[in-house]
Parts: C-alpha cells; structure tokens; sequence
C-alpha cells in the first residue's frame, strides 16, 4: 500500500502561515516545522499481548505516510504531538526496530510532545533518541498534546481528542463521517495520524473545521 | 472413568413408582407420555420431548433422572443432573418446582440454580461439590466448562435436561449449548440427554442437535392439542387507522378496555422502546392501578425484573407489558390472558406466546392482536391461518460457526486442556460441526494458538499453548480472566448503567444513546420518567422527574424479519386466496386503495410502483420475502443501479418490499428493463461488494468479533481497565481487510451478513423470482398503501453511493444552500 498524495489548505493561525496536509499533519514553512499528533504506534500489539489476534502492518503504512509527508514538505523538525505509542504491551522488539530504523534515516529532527499513552512506560526505548518534551513553545504557537488553551496566550496546537466531523444530508442523502482539522480561537487540533485510530466528533462554535477526505481536504 | 453398571431394574422401578406416589399426592395423574419419557430414561435411552407449552413437560423430563438418583444415590457430593433453561430468570422458578418434587423423593440431594445472577457466596459454596441437581444457562455451563477442575466436577453426571431446546436450537446459544453437551458426553460417556421442544416441524434434527450425530434419539410426544384462539383487535375505522407505524398507540384505549387488573395480564410488544411506550400510555389511562402494572425487558435490571416475575406469582403485580424477554416462562405461571402488540412475524413465536395463557393443561390458550397500521390488518388474518392450519416454522442449527468454536476452544483449554486430535472429534460430535473439516479446525486452533496465519511472527500472542504431550491450556491468568468474562454469544452494545443519585441501579442502556444526553434531557426507562443529570464513568446518573420525556431511548439490536411461511399467507391474503374474517372486512377500504392506484401484490409475478416526490425518484418492489432478504436486495440493486449510473440511492425496507430514493434524477424505466439487473448469478459477490459500500457487514462483523474474541463486550463497570484494547469493530474490520484479507472471520462474517442479515436463500429466491416471473410497474401519483410506510420509514434507513466522497459532501452542502 503506498500513501496517498498529500492535498494541502493553506490558511493563516495567529498571523503565521500554516499548510494543513491530507496526510492528517499540519506544516508550518517559516520553521520547516511538520506536526502530526496520535500515531498509537504498537497498538496491534498492544491487543495481541492481550490475546487479540489484530493483524500487525498498520505501523508500516504509517511510517511510510509520515516519510512521505516528511519528504514532500522538506520538513527539517518533526513535532510528534503525544500519544506516539499506544501502550508499554505494544512496544515489541519488532515494533521498536522498524521505527527506530525509520527514526534514524528521518531527514528531520524528531521531538515528542508527551501524552497521556506515552506515560504508560516509564522511558521510551533508547534506539529512538527521541527527544521528549512536555510542550514546545515556538514563536506564536505552543505545541502540545491536550487541547487546552494557554495561559500565557499563546496559539496551542494539540491533538488527543481524535476530532472528526459527520456531515448530515438534508433530503435523505445520508451521513459521512471524516477526521478533521478542528481550528478554534486559540487552540487548534489536528486529527490522529495512526491508521488504526478511531474518533469523537468535535465542533465548537466559531472553529474552523477541514476535513480529509479520499485524500483531498475539504472546507466545512 | 468405568462406565455404571446396568441398572437393577427393580430399583429404578421402585424409585418410578414414588414418583407416581408423589403425583398422586398432589391429586395430579401423570400422562401417558410422561410415564414413556420415565421409561425410556431407564433404559438409558437419549432424546427429546415435544408437546405443547403447558403439558407437564418439566415433569416428564425430571422424573426419570429423579427416580435414577433415588435408585443409585452415591456417597460422595457432586453434580448428577443438570437442567439448562435458556433464561436466567426462568432457572429460579424451575429451581422451585425442582425442588418440591426433589425434596419429597430425594431429600440429600441439593437442588441449586447456579447462573449470573447467583450470589458469590452460593457460588464458593458450589465451588466445593456442585449440587445434585444444578439449574443452570448454556453461558454458565460454559463458564463451568472453563474451569480447571471441570472434568473432576462434571464427570458424574447421569444427565442433562436442556428446556425449551427450540428457543435456542438455531441461533449461536445453541451452537455454544451442542458444543458444551459434545464435551460432556465425552466428560461422562454413559451421559443421557433429554431436550424439550414446543412443536416443530422438523423434530428429528432437534433430536439428533441434542444427542449427538448418529445416535439413537427417543422422540417422545403425546396427542395433546390445545386449542388455541387467535384474534384480532380491529379499529373503529380502518379510514382513522394509520397506513404505517409500529407503535400501535392509537390502540391503545381499546386495549385499556379489555385489560383487567384482576387478571394476569401480558401484552407482548416487539422492541423494548414500544414496552416503554405502551406501559407509559396504559399508566395514563389506568393511574389508579398503580403498582400492578410493570414493563419488563431485557436492558431492566435483574433485580426488578425477578421482582416483577414473582409479584406475576403472588397476584401484586397482574398486567406487564413485556418484550421477547418474557416469550420463555415455566408453566407455573397463572398466566390468564395474553395480547400482542404489532406484527407477530412469525408463526412459532406467536404460538409461543399464546401458550403463556391459560396454563391448565387441555386448557385453550388465548392471544388478541393488536394492529399497529392498518396493512397488519392483512398479516393478522393470515397469521390466523397458519395458526389453525398448525403451519409452523422450521428450525435448524446453524453451519459451523468459526467465532463460536474459536471461543469454545479456549474454554476446553482453560478446562483441563485438550489435545487437537480429541477435540476435533469432540467438536465433531456436534450437528453444527459434523461436517466441520480438519482444515478449518486447525485455522481455528491456529487462531487461538498465535492468532491466525499471519500472526506467526508475533511471539507475544499467546492464547492458547501446547505442552510436551501437546496438550493445550491457557498459562496467561490475564488472559484466562479475560476469556471468562467474555464467554457467550449474545453481543450487545457497549452499555452503562441507569442509576438514581442514591446510587439504586434501574438497568442499563446503550453508551452511544448514553454519550449523546444533555444534562435536562428526560426519557422513559424501566416505566419511570427520567432526567438526565451526568455521565460519570460507566453510570448515567438520572434523576425522577414529572416533566414529559423529550428523547426516546432506543436500543440497538436486529429486527426481525416476517417468516417465510408468514410472509407467503400474507401474499396468499392479498391475493384473495385466504378469505373472511373481521380483519379483512375492516381493511376492505385499504385492499380497494391499493387495488385503484396500482394493484394487490400476488403469488407469480413481483409488484413495483414508481413515484416522484418532493424527496426525489422513488422505485418501490414488493417480493414479500421478509425484511433482511429486501435488505440485501436493495442493496445489490442499488449497486447495480449505481453501475450503470453513478448514483446515491437511500434505501428503506420492511416485511414487504423495499424503496430505493434517489435525490437527483434516475433513469429507472431502462434499468428495469435490463435483465441483468435482477441475474441471480452474481450475487454474492453484488452482495459483498454493496455490503462494502453500505457498511453492513462491519456490522455483523462486530458480532463475530465478540464472541471470537477479538473484542469485549461492554460490560458497564469493567471499561476503565480494558481500555487500552478496545476498538471499534470498524476499525478492527479495516486493519482485517488491510492486512488479513483471507481471515477466516472474516469469511465468516460475510457469510451471516449473507445467510442471516439478508436471508440468503430468500434474497436469491426473490431475484429469481423478478428475473424469470417478472416485474410489473405501475406509476403512482401518490404513495399507495404499500408504498407509504417504506416512504415514512426513516428508522432503518441504509445509504449505498457509488459517487466519490467529495462529489457527496459538496452534494450535501449544495441541499444546505438551495432552500
């Protein structure tokens, strides 16, 4: 399965210009910033330990969507925000080597956010180097896994919450449900990147909401 | 273990004649077949007994292996008898009886329900020795099964009693029961096993699902008929009366006019949302009956339930109007009078609950329907015919449900192990697996042992584990407890619990209905006027409240569908082959609308009726096959349609036909006129490939999801500690189809969507019939009676679009613009 190409929205958050990605990522060009949130990585695994036989692969396809978002924006900094891995059961050796052998051969510096998964193990294996921050403040923008907003004013991007859309059709023409880019007054959430990641519908008055759908994103 | 020797005949003679001495204490005599049964016990035969509801049936079963146990007590404590009864309320009354007649005749012998109501201290007492007699479900026996020391347990038994056989028989409870009897035969090979039935048509497979494959089985029966009176509560005027609906409240002051709180009264209804309808309109009208009136479903907590089913004993609570949950009871109820709320859709079932009146034995049972629209008037009549004709449905096991037999062996393995030779022929020793290949039962053992073929690569699956002697068990206790948490077949959705601020549980609904309250919000549940407070953790928190309810709860779970013999009286009906009646005279003016704006459906060719709406392009086919066939049906048209065309069809089904709603414009003139339209050979790949697209078979797939294993049923108050490994099985059927496409599970799952959510062979049967009998359209200028509650009907709404998600959703936006 090769990723999808990546459709972008261009758009401007806190005076900054921002590229929201069909790749479920949000690039910031002024710091060569890409930001992707909820990637559950090892969350096939997770379930197997627990003698749920869930195929593993998703984490492969993930990988490769996140090399080519990395790749077609240039990207120098790769912010993970939170939730990277699913669980301390998921973090087999063979999930642990095939992203560490993607770590190192990423062309951007990779740092984690903390979120509330990450913490179900007290150190992240040593082969990822991964740098781990509680948040990043940078520029006009704090970068963080909770979507709260900041106290010191700053415009947070966040993920957690797994935001998605459904569109109701007047005139009977049915329901469509769609992970979206939910971009608020002073917070702004993007949707989980993992494949194998499900979602709550969020709309909060006054956001703007972008959709990703069949590859293509969509203004709602 | 050395099998018992043959019975000394004088003694179990004797032990028969107490058994008599007991009946003729009570003033009873026994009937002829109940001396049969007791004979046939004795010479160790199997079997199955079949009379009607009400004819003693308890006690035919009973006595022989009662009079066995007073012919050969043992020393030692433990289990002889064990009496399956599908429902867990029922086991209580039926532990009662038991006990009177056991008491009397056998008094050492202990006489005890054990299922998941049982309180944990009678279940560490029964950890020790099981008693005598055990009263127990086919998910607690399987619970049994699962312990370590279930063959030490289990090994003595005589025999088993499996009650209301037909209730369970062709459903995965009934797969689960002949899997846990297969391995009990093999646990106590001199075992006898005695199933009780209502009547069928089909006996002998009953028979041979009970006892096994290739072994004698003794049918007993007697010529017991009773009579049973069916009718039908007509409206004052047909001209008044709805053309769709399935609540039927309109009836309701009829039906309050009949009721009498001086007598035991159940009103049955189809949904638990129509139960809480109807008791909250007879409450209305009937303030003053109080407490004696009660609604009794499933999602009521267990509690209030037996409280409901005793005062139902006592004479404190006389009219209860219930759902499916209380079709099965013991026949110790004073049961008097029975009505019945909508579409009986089946012939059984409506038997079944006419047989919950008049529990005399000879004594005619009574059921009184209640129309809910006016087309029911029809079904009615030709339900009335196929009672009186005796025209009852068949059943048979399901084929080899992979899901069930994957759960059953972790179940084997935590109970003392297997080796994969002796299961397979266990397993064998099953109607359901008879067939059941060496290949797919080695998938199934692969599946539990590292998960399937493309699991091998991942040591940390451990379910099941073979030791040096290859015999199987589960070392994982987190595992293990997991297993036994989810052992059973019943999916239901994730649930929390309903309780007051005072912490008093009143049941349980559905999260997605829970998750979507806001705070104010009041609904009915369990007869109470409720206002939403909060949700904390796996409660819903509610308050009382007198205001009237704003949201409805509902509750997910299939629908079903008219049987076939049903279904095919109805088209008799229409087409003036079934005749007379009160019911038909009433719905004359709707036989006259229908015939004047396109014609009464009839046997030999298929009815479609054409229509253009404000809503958009309507096409309307009547096959009468059921609803789940003309669920699949529309769906493999609306694909086909959607070939020719691109197009989003909305589509709507009942018990009668199907309507396929286009918004824009469709050219259906020339697609009806393609024969390749309705080609009956494609089929099942059209049906897969519409499943896809309309989402169906994620849906079925959440069932075989659950009982294999991969997910965990929502039991309300055990979420927080499996969260990490709960997914949607949306989700799970994605990675599934990525990754391991050939899952047999999979495969599974396609096959019930096809067999079971779209009744394979009716769906073939009505393309069949539209392609070689023909199809004749008529345009209406409105909706005709038949046409108008598929048009009204928004509840069981299915999307299928062939047109691009972004194409769909500008669509949308587009109808949001234009007003």
């Amino acid at each position: 399965m090769r990723p999808a190409p990546i459709a972008e929205i261009a758009c401007t958050v806190a005076g900054e210009a921002v590229r929201l990605l069909s790749a479920r990522a949000l690039y910031w060009p002024a710091r060569r910033t890409l930001a992707v949130a909820d990637l559950h990585w090892g969350k096939a695994e997770t379930f197997q330990a627990f003698g749920i036989p869930v195929p593993s692969g998703d984490l492969a396809l993930d990988l490769a969507r996140l090399d080519a978002a990395v790749r077609a924006t240039g990207a120098e900094r790769l912010l993970l925000l939170g939730d990277l891995i699913h669980g301390a059961w998921g973090l087999t050796a063979q999930v642990v080597d095939q992203a560490a052998e993607w770590l190192t051969r990423c062309p951007a510096e990779a740092i984690l956010v903390e979120g509330n998964h990450d913490q179900h193990v007290a150190a992240l294996p040593d082969a990822w180097a991964l740098p781990v921050l509680p948040s990043l403040r940078d520029g006009p923008f704090r970068f963080c896994h909770a979507p709260a907003p900041d106290p010191q004013g700053a415009y947070v991007w966040a993920g957690h919450v797994h935001p998605v859309a459904v569109i109701r059709g007047r005139r009977r023409r049915g329901r469509v449900r769609l992970p979206i880019f939910h971009v608020g007054a002073q917070v702004g959430v993007l949707p989980a990147f993992g494949a194998f990641t499900g979602g709550a519908e969020l709309d909060e008055p006054g956001a703007r909401r972008y959709g990703v759908a069949d590859g293509q994103l969509i203004a709602l | 273990m050395p099998t018992p020797p043959p019975p000394a005949p004088a003694a179990y003679a004797d032990a028969l004649a107490a058994v008599e001495g007991w009946f003729d204490a009570q003033g009873w005599a026994p009937f002829d077949y109940q001396r049969a049964a007791w004979q046939a016990f004795g010479r160790g035969e199997s079997g199955l007994i079949h009379v009607p509801t009400g004819a003693g049936k308890t006690y035919a079963a009973f006595g022989g292996p009662l009079a066995w146990l007073r012919a050969h007590p043992r020393r030692r404590a433990g289990a002889r008898i064990v009496y399956l009864s599908p429902l867990r309320s029922v086991a209580h009354d039926v532990e009662l009886a038991l006990q009177r007649i056991a008491g009397a005749l056998c008094p050492d012998a202990r006489v005890e329900s054990r299922t998941g109501d049982t309180s944990s201290a009678v279940r560490s007492r029964q950890r020790r020795a099981l008693p005598e007699v055990l009263i127990t479900t086919p998910e607690s026996l399987s619970l049994l099964l699962a312990r370590a020391d279930a063959p030490a347990l289990l090994a003595g038994l005589d025999s088993v009693i499996v009650d209301e056989w037909h209730a369970l028989l062709d459903s995965k409870r009934g797969t689960q029961t002949e899997l846990a009897l297969a391995a009990l035969r093999r646990l106590s090979p001199s075992l006898r096993i005695w199933a009780l039935s209502a009547t069928l048509p089909n006996v002998d497979t009953a028979a041979q699902a009970a006892v096994g494959p290739g072994r004698a089985a003794t049918l007993i029966t007697a010529p017991i008929d009773r009579p049973i009176h069916v009718s039908c509560l007509l409206p004052d005027a047909v001209d008044a009366f709805p053309w769709a609906g399935h609540l039927g409240l309109e009836m309701v002051h009829k039906v309050v006019e009949r009721l009498d709180v001086g007598s035991a009264t159940l009103v049955f209804t189809n949904t638990r949302n129509q139960a809480e309808r109807w008791y909250q309109a007879i409450q209305r009208a009937r303030p003053e009956w109080g407490a004696r009136l009660a609604v009794h479903h499933s999602a009521i907590d267990a509690e209030e339930r037996a409280r409901i089913e005793r005062g139902l004993s006592d004479g404190s609570v006389t009219v209860v109007v219930c759902t499916t949950s209380l079709d099965l009871g013991v026949d110790f109820g004073p049961v008097e009078r029975v009505f019945n709320i909508g579409s009986p859709k089946g012939v059984a079932r409506l038997i079944q609950r006419a047989g919950r009146s008049g529990h005399r034995p000879g004594a005619a049972c009574e059921v009184i329907c209640v129309p809910t629209h006016a087309l029911e008037l029809i079904e009615l009549r030709a339900a009335r015919a196929c009672v009186d004709a005796r025209d009852v449905e068949p059943r048979a096991p399901l084929d080899a449900p992979l899901d069930v037999l994957a759960q059953h062996m972790v179940t084997r393995a935590l109970g003392g192990g297997f080796t994969a030779d002796a299961l397979f022929d266990e397993v064998r020793d099953t109607v359901g697996y008879a067939g059941l290949s060496r290949a797919h039962f080695d998938w199934c053992l692969a599946l539990v042992r590292e998960g399937g073929a493309t699991l091998k690569a991942y040591p940390q699956y451990h379910k099941v584990v073979a030791d040096e002697a290859g015999v199987y068990g589960v070392p994982d206790a987190r595992i293990a407890r997991l297993h036994r948490m989810s052992i059973g077949t019943i999916a239901d959705d994730p649930a929390v619990w309903v309780r007051m601020g005072n912490g008093q549980r009143l049941g349980a609904i559905e999260e997605r209905f829970a998750a979507r309250l806001r705070p104010g919000d009041r609904f009915m549940f369990a007869g109470r006027r409720l206002a939403f407070v909060k949700l904390k953790d796996v409660d819903c928190v509610v308050k009382p409240t007198k205001a009237q309810p704003t949201v409805a709860a509902r509750w997910g779970g299939a629908k079903m569908a008219v049987s076939t013999h049903l279904a095919s009286a109805l088209l008799r009906t229409f087409a003036g082959e079934i005749t007379g009646g009160p019911e038909l005279a009433a719905a004359a003016p709707i036989l006259a609308a229908q015939a004047a704006l396109s014609r009464l459906p009839r046997p030999g060719t298929v009815l479609g009726e054409r229509l253009q709406s404000r809503e958009g392009h309507h096409l309307f086919l009547y096959p009468f096959e059921g609803r789940n066939a003309h669920e699949g049906l529309a769906a493999v048209l609306a694909l086909r349609l959607g070939r020719r065309q691109p197009a989003t069809f909305s589509t709507s089904v009942n018990d009668y036909g199907l309507e396929l709603m286009s918004v824009d414009p469709y050219p259906f003139e020339a697609a009806l006129a393609d024969p390749a339209l309705f080609d009956p050979d494609a089929l099942v790949d059209d049906v897969m490939a519409a499943v896809n697209l309309g989402e169906l078979s994620r849906r079925q797939f959440r069932q075989v999801a659950r009982v294999a294993g991969l997910v965990f049923a929502g039991y309300p108050g055990k979420r927080k500690t499996l969260r990490q490994v709960q997914a949607s099985t949306g989700l799970l059927y994605d990675v599934f189809r990525r990754w391991d496409p050939d899952n047999l599970l999979l495969h599974q799952a396609e096959r019930e969507v096809l067999a079971q959510s779209f009744d394979h062979s009716r769906l073939a049967a009505s393309l069949r019939a539209l392609s070689a009998d023909g199809l004749e359209v008529f345009d209406t200028p409105h909706p005709s009676p038949l046409a108008f509650p598929l048009m009204v009907s928004r509840i069981n709404e299915t999307l299928f679009s062939t047109e691009a998600l972004a194409d769909r959703i500008a669509a949308m936006r587009a109808d949001w613009e234009t007003p």
